[in-house]
């Protein structure tokens, strides 16, 4: 149910859990959400960028010159966001404040986010500051390339890590989704201050921005205080962004790739791309319902199928599958430890396509889905994650609810025939040294 | 209005008890059970076991499949049965989350369905001729093995738990909360039956109700409860962990890429000792914190390492300092983690870094009462260790902390072992990335 509270401000509710949602677009071109939770102690507040990894080649705005950057650089950014001029970083200023300030970078956006028990409104200012003003210089960027390394390499210990980015590499042919987030250690080694302001003032302007607030707070006092920032900035409109990201071939580029490591036993993995399609907003969002209702009915753990497997010894509880999508891409990932990737893969290959899913396993499955939305509420880091996802992609966090009761078992059985493709599959296998 | 941690009611007594926290902020129910089981050496693996048949298939559900479809049931409540490790005690933990009925069509009672629900896979498995179903054994017995072969698999818990061990030298709370690998292999159905068999007789046992629940329905539903009613063994309190003085450094080798470099020191304080609130805030000045000691010196001046943090164990009453590194870094990195330990103990403390870590503490602190585990973890840890502040009275007694205070226990911290994992490629100091 929509209602309009004041001319900009639109109220999104949700009355069977007692929830709503606040949204408005500043005149900057700022996008801000409010989702008030009383009673609780943390107030946990975002500021994202539609900026993430995949974005690696552009146009700069307003000119016709395209621009191809260092693989990483959007992870790069995030770090040296916190840096401010005249040294000192913003640590310390949400550290004086008490709240607790992180950053993370994913293909699609940067997130910039602190979570407080006090001082909200002195720590919203300190974000709505600091992502809004870069500095970097020689010195400052070649002293962070020692601190991405490590962060890379810790990254390369870890084997369900490179087994997922291998997977990756092996599915897409270009599509830059194929590139770890973080960039590799000769990639970000050439990163150059004159980079990072490209970057900067092209993904960085209000209008491809989002705040997001939640916990126990008044909506309207934190639109106010995010419009009155806005407005002591004073950003110039800015033109669309052109991303540039080239054609992908319909097959993979790899249909089976091996990694030495050490591990007790292989780890495995396989993979399946969407054709290149172009779903936005709650398309998109319905068709992430539709890829986990059909995987959790195929392989799920109360699916006969998994307990077959389980019951083998092929797979162990960790095993898993899941179908995520953005607006250029979209990819199933399944697999997990097992003794026997070889037999995995080829018992896999003959099921998935076949196994029965039926009425009452999809019943089963929506209930939980269900479920478990209404247990996003319970952890705002997670509300907040999950609310950034779908932002940028158009779609928003209440419109999960109707969106899985809509879903019938032949969209279950559309999904499957298109997706399941051998030339579209893909397997990684991380196999002990 | 605010719940503090005085709104957890109920009582532990004889080695069994309940608790529950009241609380409309919830839109699930929790409700978490465990048996605390002495870490014994050449037993750990048996008790391991335990959660992990349990959980497969009970009377009611007699398969892991139709377990799991109840869950869905219950609108995808969630139930996990596996093992920790607190101090020298082996955590046996059941933990049930399912939604509050209010917010469901129908309004299923969540509360009765989650005490059945963890009543009925702890103690009413699915059994053949009087024990655990054999072929629902040899599966888990396997998969603990391997469970325990793949610690190897990640390098920063691997060098953690390497460090524990060293420090541990053969005391109980360096066994590893899985056991052996030569101990996984020898398991008989019958010794893991007796192993369930004494922690339903024994052990100490603890229930907690986290949510938008009736205290006194908690209260009924507990006192009608069997397992309530026979007194367990108390709870033996935890002894702070006692060094063995010998400034060991233990280095490993294997193929990795990054080096991790592990500190343990003995502190001689756990939870209940008046200098604890002193404790917490010189390891958070050193390295709780981004604006920490470590993460400055180490990260932000040094460019050594992406992480650098000091933690403590307060059940123990155990530092722990790690980083992650270059293997050439070796040194340089020691010598600024010895460098700053040193200086806190001259004195050399900031204002702003006692108000920063004061403030940062009071926001966990704080924090804690937006998770029903941590709400949970944090009173665990209190029945540990036999009371300690926590919640408003923990914050209190951290904004009296001086810096004298702060100085006093950091001459007393003395650092125990050094651990370092690192490659195994000879003169390699920077390693090709793929």
């Amino acid at each position: 149910m929509m209602q309009r509270r004041e001319p900009e401000t639109v109220i999104q509710e949700h009355a069977d859990i007692d929830e709503r949602i606040y949204h408005v677009r500043l005149d900057s071109g700022l996008s801000v959400a409010v989702l008030p939770r009383p009673g609780f102690t943390k107030t946990y507040a975002t500021y994202a960028t539609h900026y993430g990894s995949i974005d690696n080649a552009f146009k700069v705005p307003g000119t016709n010159q395209s621009v191809t950057v260092p693989d990483g650089i959007a992870h790069f950014l995030e770090h040296k966001m916190f840096e401010k001029e005249g040294g000192g970083d913003v640590f310390d200023d949400f550290g004086r404040y008490g709240a607790s300030s992180n950053a993370y970078t994913d293909y699609v956006s940067t997130t910039f986010l602190f979570s407080t028990t006090s001082y909200l409104h002195e720590n919203l200012d300190i974000l709505l500051d600091f992502v809004q003003r870069p500095y970097f210089t020689e010195e400052n960027v070649a002293k962070e390339k020692g601190i991405i390394e490590q962060e890379i390499r810790m990254y390369l210990d870890m084997p369900g890590d490179r087994l997922h980015s291998n997977l990756m590499k092996a599915l897409y042919h270009r599509n830059p989704v194929r590139l770890d987030v973080t960039g590799s250690v000769e990639s970000i080694r050439t990163i150059r201050p004159e980079d990072l302001y490209v970057c900067y003032r092209t993904f960085y302007h209000p209008s491809n921005m989002h705040v997001f607030v939640t916990g126990d707070v008044d909506a309207d006092r934190v639109i106010d205080q995010v419009a009155e920032a806005q407005a002591r900035r004073a950003a110039q409109p800015q033109q669309p962004i052109e991303r540039l990201y080239p054609p992908e071939p319909l097959d993979v580029r790899e249909s089976r790739v091996e990694h030495r490591m050490q591990v007790a036993a292989p780890l495995f993995m396989m993979g399946f791309k969407d054709e290149p399609n172009h779903f936005t907003g709650q398309e998109l969002l319905r068709r992430e319902i539709v890829g986990a209702l059909m995987w959790n009915g195929l392989v799920g753990r109360s699916s006969a199928f998994f307990a077959q497997l389980y019951e083998q010894g092929l797979i162990n509880n960790r095993f898993q599958a899941h179908y995520t999508a953005g607006l250029t891409y979209g990819f199933s990932v399944l697999g997990g430890e097992t003794p026997e990737p070889e037999r995995l893969e080829a018992v896999l290959r003959d099921a998935l396509g076949t196994l029965p899913i039926s009425r009452q396993d999809l019943e089963r499955q929506k209930r939980r889905e269900l479920g478990e939305y209404v247990g996003l509420f319970q952890s705002i880091e997670e509300l907040a994650y999950v609310h950034n996802h779908l932002v940028f992609r158009g779609s928003s966090l209440f419109d999960i609810p109707d969106l899985i009761r809509s879903i019938r078992i032949e969209d279950l059985e559309e999904f499957r025939a298109r997706h399941m493709s051998p030339s579209q599959t893909a397997v990684s296998v991380i196999v002990p040294a | 209005m605010a719940q503090s941690a005085a709104g957890v009611g109920g009582h532990f007594e004889h080695g069994r008890g309940w608790y529950c926290y009241p609380t409309k902020r919830f839109k699930t129910l929790s409700v978490y059970a465990y048996w605390l089981n002495p870490l014994m050496p050449g037993k750990a693996s048996q008790g391991a076991l335990v959660p992990q048949i349990l959980r497969r298939a009970s009377q009611s559900w007699d398969s892991t499949m139709l377990v799991e479809r109840r869950l869905e049931e219950l609108y995808g409540a969630s139930f996990r049965a596996e093992v920790g490790k607190i101090g020298d005690q082996q955590l046996l933990s059941f933990q049930f989350d399912g939604v509050n009925g209010r917010f469901l069509p129908g309004r299923p009672d969540m509360l009765a369905e989650g005490l059945n629900f963890v009543q009925e896979m702890m103690y009413r498995p699915r059994m053949v001729d009087g024990r655990f179903d054999a072929e629902i054994f040899a599966q888990e017995k396997v998969l603990l093995r391997r469970q325990i072969q793949a610690l190897i698999n990640d390098k920063g818990q691997y060098a953690l738990n390497r460090l524990v061990e060293v420090l541990a030298d053969g005391q109980r709370f360096g066994i590893n909360r899985l056991g052996t690998l030569e101990e996984a292999e020898q398991l008989t159905l019958e010794g893991v039956w007796q192993t369930y068999a004494e922690l339903q007789k024994r052990r100490p046992l603890v229930w907690f109700v986290v949510g938008d629940v009736d205290p006194e329905a908690v209260q009924r539903a507990f006192a009608a409860a069997s397992e309530m009613a026979e007194p367990q063994e108390s709870l033996a309190t935890m002894t702070t962990f006692r060094p063995r003085d010998q400034a060991r450094t233990v280095i490993d080798h294997q193929p990795v890429q990054q080096g991790k470099v592990n500190l343990g020191y003995a502190t001689g304080i756990t939870a209940k000792d008046p200098d604890y609130p002193a404790l917490v805030m010189y390891v958070g000045i050193l390295g709780g914190f981004p604006h920490s000691k470590l993460f400055m010196n180490v990260r932000e001046k040094a460019s050594l390492a992406y992480y650098a943090y000091a933690r403590l164990d307060a059940v123990l009453g155990l530092m722990m300092v790690g980083a992650g590194i270059e293997f050439g870094d070796f040194d340089a990195a020691l010598d600024i983690i010895h460098q700053q330990v040193e200086l806190m103990r001259q004195g050399a403390i900031s204002d702003d870094e006692m108000q920063f870590t004061l403030s940062g503490l009071t926001n966990e602190i704080r924090a804690e009462n937006d998770s029903p585990g941590r709400i949970v973890g944090r009173q665990l840890e209190r029945l540990l260790v036999g009371g300690g502040p926590s919640g408003p009275e923990l914050i209190e007694a951290l904004s009296k902390v001086t810096k004298e205070d702060v100085v006093r226990v950091a001459q007393q911290i003395r650092l125990d072992a050094t651990y370092f994992l690192t490659t195994d490629q000879a003169g390699e100091s920077v390693g090709a990335a793929q």
